[in-house]
């Protein structure tokens, strides 16, 4: 069913993504990550129509369209963990910073889902009784602010080398009233649908190892599902609608992650001095 | 207590007494001298009022939003400025959320002194109903990055988010003219804070040698010296504020000295705000004008579709042409560029201006920055009544750009405003589509950076499948 949004996109489309790491100087890993388009320079610039099998790098005609950006830094691992933290696991502690006003019940919401959603993804045995913080600053919103932010926070992580099992990726899904699902919403279009749900899966395995070794339950692990937060009222059909296509977009995310993050890469580690 | 301990970062002796050793003859750990200030560049974000500035490793983002308020009992016609600071953790491993530390609570005073008490944004053009209704503007500035000089930076991350910020436009309306519309930014356009003058802070840093100063501290050499200065001050060289908190005691020779060094990179500093804030403002106008061909198939617009495809020849004398008429109208407070073009871009945009102005219309760049310019000499009260008096009544004579239904969502969300007007009508697309043909350098000025961006893209398409 075509549906029209105010874009252009069609909805299964995603907006640009963008995504730069190392941008803050004190901070031991730091990254932005931005939907949308956006004047300031940028590393990386794609553009995904899942439809299209191939991804086109075409510029969109943004006319009027905005941007969700966040910035996320990293400092750790710290000494010492908070009293009620359990000191034989490294524990992650998460700081939201909105763009203005008071800190207040929305933020600490997302401070926990953030934070529940890192420690799943960390391997939190390896440095026991330290703390890394993770602060999250949001530069603008315009709707998918907090999948953008567990994005920006997972490339944070990753630039400050934070042991971790796997990255994750996150997606926001909208359903309407007639039950089809587009596919990171605006703010406008997150205001007007019936329901809209934040999902995060596992980012998608490049492995040498032959197909179907690491399956989990007959199923590849990145259907699994890490996070799931919903807003409004949708029907169980819906959701489940809204999960294949988060799960498809994912594996568009996972390669975009996995580029940007792979060209910061130092070029080659055995020229050391 | 421990860990605490275990993760501030401290200097080691021996990086202290390099640094003390290197000052004394003239050199700085960066490379720079002693009175060189690191390299400045200032962002502005999309929407009005908000700014991103760098000095050097000092990274601060400045957002500026309006509310409207009851005023003060004391003060019933002005409207009030308050300055939040965030010492973000992200910024120094010493940084805690929760209560502000003395020095967020000592920059957030130093900013407000050169911002509020030295009178630069004018309060009483806030007033939109006396005794009931004001605008309370808020600066909420964030410290992303602690390099060192968080002062001067926030002041000018303050300053220039001030510059770019624009507050909608309210009318008195209903009956016996007591109830306040404000217009949210399709309907009309917002206009910018009135600033007298920008106040500027420049830090120096004492160390504990006779006389060794430097300005603009990093933070290894903060964390060094023996004491520290800041001066406001602007371009005129009036000292807005001066604050030496503790320390070493100083020569009055050497505060003296320092003035005189502050006023000079005062007039520096300010002369670089303005220029970013001139291509900012600039490009905002630009992208109003881009919107027009996209949205209506008129006649005017498959004109200006067609005028896409003129040469690129003309571009660099429409760029020269372009700037020439902006500098008049920023110049207004300063010396005049060139006379002849001053002349010429002065009597054109004052013209537009007067007559946008009357109307409440919204106007295009060339004469909307006029009635937009900060740097005129403050509120002029009959501007003020008339512009809050009259109800647009676009007319189709004058150059305007209402905004079609496609709007662009950041910008249609001032906080206060009821959000429900219907936008404009397009009839008056067909007229002012009409008119754009008329003001050649400005309509070829606007399309060419669109035909570039899309040249780029297409190239870029070419490139990458």
């Amino acid at each position: 069913m075509e549906v029209d949004r105010a874009d252009g996109r069609n909805p299964n489309q995603l907006r640009p993504l963008a995504c730069s790491c190392s941008i803050l100087h004190r901070a031991h890993g730091s990254a932005s990550w931005s939907q949308g388009f956006r004047f300031i320079q940028t590393s990386h610039f794609y553009h995904f129509n899942l439809f299209v099998f191939t991804s086109k790098c075409y510029f969109c005609y943004w006319v009027g369209s905005g941007d969700t950006k966040v910035l996320a830094a990293v400092y750790g691992p710290k000494a010492g963990t908070k009293k009620n933290e359990n000191p034989e696991k490294a524990s992650i502690e998460v700081i939201w910073k909105p763009r203005t006003g008071q800190i207040g019940k929305p933020e600490k919401e997302y401070e926990i889902i953030l934070k529940r959603t890192l420690q799943s993804i960390c391997i939190l045995t390896i440095n026991p009784n330290t703390t890394t913080s993770v602060i999250i600053q949001v530069v603008h919103d315009d709707g998918a602010l907090l999948p953008c932010a567990i994005n920006a926070a997972c490339a944070a992580l990753v630039d400050a080398g934070i042991p971790m099992k796997h990255l994750a990726v996150a997606i926001c899904c909208c359903s309407a009233e007639s039950g089809y699902c587009i596919l990171d919403p605006t703010k406008l279009e997150e205001q007007k649908m019936k329901g809209f749900a934040y999902l995060v899966f596992p980012n998608s395995i490049l492995s040498v190892l032959p197909e179907g070794s690491s399956l989990v339950q007959g199923e590849p692990m990145e259907h699994g599902i890490i996070t799931s937060v919903t807003h409004g009222a949708m029907s169980v059909d819906d959701y489940f609608h809204c999960l294949e296509r988060g799960r498809a977009a994912s594996a568009k995310l996972s390669d975009f992650l996995r580029r940007s993050l792979q060209s910061k890469l130092p070029g080659d580690l055995s020229k050391a001095e | 207590m421990d860990t605490r301990l275990a993760n501030t970062w401290r200097l080691t002796v021996n990086e202290k007494r390099f640094i003390e050793t290197a000052l004394s003859s003239g050199i700085r750990i960066d490379g720079r001298n002693p009175f060189e200030y690191r390299k400045l560049s200032i962002k502005f974000g999309r929407e009005d009022g908000s700014s991103e500035v760098q000095l050097g490793q000092t990274h601060i983002m400045g957002f500026v939003t309006g509310q409207l308020v009851q005023p003060y009992r004391d003060r019933p016609n002005e409207g009030t400025l308050s300055i939040f600071t965030e010492f973000s953790p992200m910024a120094d491993p010493s940084f805690e959320t929760g209560r502000p530390s003395e020095s967020a609570v000592e920059l957030g005073r130093i900013v407000d002194r050169g911002l509020r008490e030295s009178r630069a944004v004018d309060t009483e053009s806030l007033c939109v109903l006396a005794g009931k209704l004001v605008w309370a503007i808020r600066i909420d500035l964030h410290i992303l990055d602690n390099g060192g000089n968080l002062v001067d930076a926030a002041n000018i991350a303050a300053l220039a988010s001030l510059l770019t910020f624009r507050r909608p436009e309210c009318s008195l309306g209903g009956e016996d003219d007591l109830e306040v519309i404000v217009h949210p930014p399709e309907e009309r356009e917002p206009l910018p804070l009135i600033i007298h003058h920008l106040p500027i802070a420049v830090t120096f840093g004492f160390f504990s040698s006779e006389s060794l100063l430097v300005i603009d501290p990093t933070h290894h050499e903060e964390a060094v010296m023996v004491g520290k200065m800041t001066a406001t001050l602007n371009a005129n060289g009036d000292v807005c504020a001066i604050q030496k908190p503790g320390g070493e005691g100083v020569l009055q020779s050497v505060i003296m000295q320092c003035l005189r060094l502050a006023s000079r990179m005062a007039s520096d500093i300010t002369k670089k705000i303005k220029d970013a804030v001139e291509t900012y403002n600039t490009e905002r106008a630009l992208r109003k004008i881009k919107r027009h061909p996209t949205s209506i198939t008129l006649d005017g617009s498959v004109n200006l579709k067609e005028k896409l495809n003129e040469p690129s020849g003309h571009n660099v004398v429409n760029e020269l042409s372009r700037k020439h008429l902006e500098k008049p109208r920023l110049a207004s407070a300063e010396n005049a560029s060139s006379p002849g073009n001053n002349g010429e871009g002065e009597s054109k945009s004052s013209n537009f201006g007067r007559s946008s102005r009357r109307d409440g219309a919204t106007s295009n760049f060339v004469g909307g920055a006029a009635s937009w310019d900060p740097y005129s000499r403050g509120v002029d009260s009959d501007f003020l009544k008339a512009s809050l008096a009259s109800r647009g009544t676009l007319t189709p004579k004058k150059k305007q750009q209402d905004p079609t239904g496609e709007r662009k969502p950041n910008e249609s969300k001032p906080e206060e405003s009821p959000g429900d007007v219907i936008p404009t009508t397009s009839a008056m697309d067909v007229s002012e589509t009409g008119v754009h043909k008329g003001g050649e350098k400005t309509l070829k000025d606007a399309v060419k950076p669109k035909h570039k961006r899309k040249k780029k893209a297409f190239s870029s398409t070419a490139d990458a499948s």
